[in-house]
């Protein structure tokens, strides 16, 4: 920062009210946006190295993971040095959608003995997580490590510039050998790892998903199978399972929101940020496709005739798995993650209690639905600037620990705790959790960095890792194709800017506060008000990388 | 803020001009304990309100919170885009359509909800066991202390569609319109939950102002045979008059001001048309797509709209003869 630049900002300063006065020659607030293609990720990459273990039972199709539906009896002791060695203590934000866990935290402190110092966490309401980002970053305040997800990055404007400003480049660290010194990373899978490039320089370490699917629909099937009431085909048998699933008098609803499955249910594409590359070549947006209108007109018939919770329908603060899992709704839409978060808890009180996703089908008889795909991972830790190269060396040694495989001592401890305090082991050796393990745990280490991904159920889920790699793997084959997968494409202010106005008015269509027959004029709004100018931008991007 | 304005104008006298000015020397020598004792509110004001306001800059640029080397320097890095945030406000109609929104609300509860607190503190003084007096008192002032979270859950439990009084209704066969969900009454549904909510809490100021009224007043009054009616009309509301006009000020300043957990709340519910204020068109316009600037620039004409307001109804009160937030010397 030279004298003379600091000077003209100066000048600038002095400048504003003399040469700005006038809203004519005054510019428009938007950051510039850019794309990074990770073609020339592949020099940056760590090398791979298979660190997996144990051999599945259900083999996933690729992008689902493997699952495992027996615990291995032996587990591998795969770190055997401490990973912290300088004493100082390390911290990390992470989200934690439920409540918050406890400071003083037995499991913490027997991962921390594990890593040979202190882990500090922040956990904090995913919900929310965004607007702490926002002001996080915006204030360039950053812990040791910061867990952020995916969606939320879609939502952070300039994050191409924050992640150069805020985050250490591990290209360094970990580029093709050089992870060999981090034998746990380096068995993170490449794709993950080359969606893990910003502006081609290796910056966060992923945290591969176990499915590409951004929602499922869950449904209880015991209560359905109960009342002879059969899982849906086709978007007319949706409305005939909410029509015999709802009974007002008893306080119960067929639906939480389903609008994100109905979409994908009529075959609205749009995995990008809502961008499809249509058959002539041309970039449209879901908004602008019948398959989306449909969505909707049905989804303003259901909140017509009262098919969704009312609590649902009337508050923001509304939760949707607390009614599910308290038998007040039976369908609702969630991420993948949501089957096993909310299973676990509900078959503890009732043993019949089996939420199950429903298998992915069309709107019609024989027409296939469109499932939405999603990155190759779901979240991503980056490393804070500046600590030098030996504490950086030292937070990679603790992301490598955190990235043990299933099967190994330390995968077990940071996702059960310790045996006798958090869980005990059934007659097959499976791991059992208990009271103070559903206090203390909330995926702390687990979102601190990913590991190769596995579904695992439990001795008390014992039919869910088959259940949901079956899942995954029947709807893969109507995974949508992304023209423009492997690029990394910053949100457009403009289309930023239109999303929330947009999305308020669809909600108030499908709420009946807006004629069905609006739509066309909302999606007008829409391209006028900056979807069009995003359009020019996402055909640019994918010219310019010859897609 | 609001309670030492209120103490000055219940006591007028005091702050007539003195008859001689004093040196500044020797009014420190005489005043540096008060002085002293300010020093700590006045470096509160000067950390949280003073210097923060610096901050408005932003309102001028395209604010980047990544240039420069340091947060401090992202303030000379930014590039000068002088009216270009204010420019993108006034020409999106959704700012507008806030603005209205905000305006709708603040007047319609000048009119039912702020004489609320007023006529509780009068109903409340008449009380005379001071036990049922302080039992009422903590009652109807406790819910200030919830969350608007809380608030909005109770309205819904009660009033929801799968509420309390929906299901007994359905269960008796009747159906009750779902108000939490109609955007045509929504007015009408903040209004009574910021009455629940404030009522309470606003009614201290005016028990105070009723207890510094001389009671010989009303003895006198009674003794001439005023009534019930006369009495409140003639000694209580004048009584009265210069705290609620202090009030009725600051609220006019506070016109664009109503209010964003309870609206962020109840959004999908009734819909941007009804639930959008201009607090969370910032939120969602400026903080959540992160441009900052127009989120600073939204403030910034809010904050000039409450100070002209507040001036020009200080000045209406000073022609009225009123004190006004402070007396004219």
């Amino acid at each position: 920062m030279g004298a003379s630049t600091s000077r003209r900002h100066f000048l600038g300063l002095a400048a504003l009210g003399a040469a700005s006065l006038t809203f004519g020659c005054s510019k428009k607030p938007g950051s510039n946006e850019t794309a990074t293609t990770a073609e020339e990720a592949s020099g940056v990459v760590p090398t791979f190295k298979d660190s997996t273990l144990v051999a599945p039972d259900i083999k996933g199709i690729r992008p689902v993971a493997d699952g495992y539906a027996k615990y291995p009896t032996t587990l591998a002791d795969a770190i055997s040095e401490k990973a912290i060695t300088s004493g100082k203590p390390v911290s990390v934000t992470t989200p934690w959608w439920g409540p918050a866990p406890p400071a003083d935290n037995k499991l913490v402190a027997a991962v921390n003995a594990d890593l040979g110092g202190t882990v500090n966490f922040s956990v904090q309401d995913g919900v929310t997580y965004g607007d702490k980002l926002n002001t996080m970053l915006g204030a360039r305040d950053v812990p040791d490590l910061l867990c952020i997800p995916g969606w939320e990055i879609n939502k952070l404007a300039r994050f191409n510039d924050a992640v150069h400003v805020l985050f250490e480049e591990l290209t360094p660290y970990l580029a093709g050998d050089k992870a060999s010194a981090y034998p746990m990373l380096a068995g993170l899978d490449t794709k993950s790892w080359a969606d893990s490039v910003w502006g081609g320089k290796l910056m966060a370490i992923p945290f591969p998903s176990d499915n590409p699917f951004p929602t499922m629909l869950f449904y209880r099937k015991d209560v359905a199978d109960e009342r002879g009431v059969a899982a849906p085909t086709t978007l007319d048998e949706v409305y005939q399972f909410g029509k015999k699933m709802t009974n007002e008098a008893k306080g119960e609803w067929a639906f939480g929101d389903i609008f994100l499955e109905v979409q994908q249910i009529c075959g609205a594409g749009g995995s990008q940020n809502g961008w499809i590359k249509g058959a002539d070549g041309k970039v449209i947006h879901r908004y602008e496709t019948p398959e989306f209108a449909r969505a909707v007109e049905f989804m303003a018939r259901v909140y017509k005739e009262k098919l969704i919770h009312p609590d649902l329908a009337s508050s923001n603060g509304a939760d949707v798995k607390t009614l599910f899992k308290g038998g007040k709704i039976f369908m609702f839409s969630d991420g993948g993650g949501a089957w096993k978060e909310v299973w676990r808890p509900a078959v503890a009180s009732d043993p019949k209690f089996n939420i199950q996703a429903v298998k992915a089908f069309g709107a019609d008889a024989g027409k296939p639905p469109v499932r939405w795909g999603g990155t190759p991972s779901i979240l991503w830790t980056f490393v804070k600037k500046g600590l030098g190269a030996d504490r950086t060396a030292e937070l990679l040694r603790v992301l490598n620990y955190t990235a043990a495989p299933f099967g190994t001592k330390e995968w077990e401890l940071q996702n059960y705790g310790v045996e006798g305090t958090h869980f005990t082991r059934d007659s097959s050796g499976a791991p059992v959790t208990n009271d103070l393990y559903n206090k203390e745990f909330a995926n702390q280490f687990i979102f601190t960095g990913g590991r190769p991904a596995v579904v695992v159920g439990g001795p008390d889920i014992p039919t869910y890792a088959a259940d949901f790699v079956g899942w995954g793997n029947d709807a893969t084959q109507y995974l949508e194709k992304n023209p423009w997968e492997g690029i990394k494409v910053e949100v457009p202010t403009e289309q930023a800017a239109i999303e929330q106005p947009t999305a308020d008015k669809v909600t108030d269509i499908q709420r009946g506060r807006r004629p069905v027959s609006e739509l066309t004029k909302v999606v007008q709004d829409w391209r006028d008000g900056g979807g069009e100018k995003a359009r020019e931008y996402y055909a640019k991007v994918l010219a310019d990388n010859g897609r | 803020m609001s309670t030492t304005t209120a103490v000055e104008a219940a006591t007028p006298a005091a702050s007539k001009a003195p008859a001689k000015r004093l040196s500044v020397a020797t009014r420190l020598r005489r005043d540096w304990p008060l002085l002293l004792m300010c020093v700590p509110a006045m470096a509160l004001l000067l950390v949280f309100h003073y210097l923060p306001a610096l901050g408005n800059i932003i309102a001028f640029q395209d604010y980047n919170p990544y240039a420069g080397d340091g947060p401090w320097s992202a303030f000379l890095y930014s590039e000068w885009i002088g009216f270009g945030n204010f420019q993108y406000l006034f020409e999106n109609p959704a700012f507008w359509d806030s603005v209205r929104n905000t305006l709708a609300i603040t007047a319609f509860q000048l009119v039912f909800y702020f004489p609320i607190p007023i006529a509780l503190a009068i109903l409340l003084n008449s009380i005379l066991s001071p036990r049922i007096r302080s039992l009422v008192q903590s009652v109807v002032y406790l819910p200030h202390f919830f969350s608007w979270v809380l608030v909005v859950s109770l309205f819904q439990m009660m009033l929801g569609g799968a509420g309390l009084i929906a299901q007994t209704a359905r269960s008796g066969g009747f159906s009750v319109p779902d108000v939490m969900t109609d955007p045509d009454t929504f007015i009408f549904l903040i209004t009574s939950e910021a009455v629940w909510k404030d009522a309470g809490w606003g009614m201290i100021v005016f028990l105070a102002a009723l207890a510094a009224i001389d009671t010989s007043l009303y003895e006198a009054a009674a003794a001439d045979g005023a009534g019930r009616w006369r009495r409140l009309w003639h000694i209580t509301l004048p009584g009265l008059r210069p705290v609620i006009i202090l009030l009725l000020i600051l609220r006019l300043g506070d016109a664009l001001n109503v209010g964003f957990e309870q609206f962020v709340l109840q959004r999908e519910a009734v819909g941007r048309d009804a639930a959008e204020v201009l607090d969370t068109y910032v939120y969602y316009q400026g903080i959540k797509t992160q441009m900052w600037g127009v989120g600073a620039a939204a403030g910034l004409f809010k904050a000039v709209v409450g100070l002209l307001l507040i001036i020009g109804a200080n000045k209406l009160a000073h022609r009225f003869g009123e004190q006004g937030i402070y007396s004219k010397s």
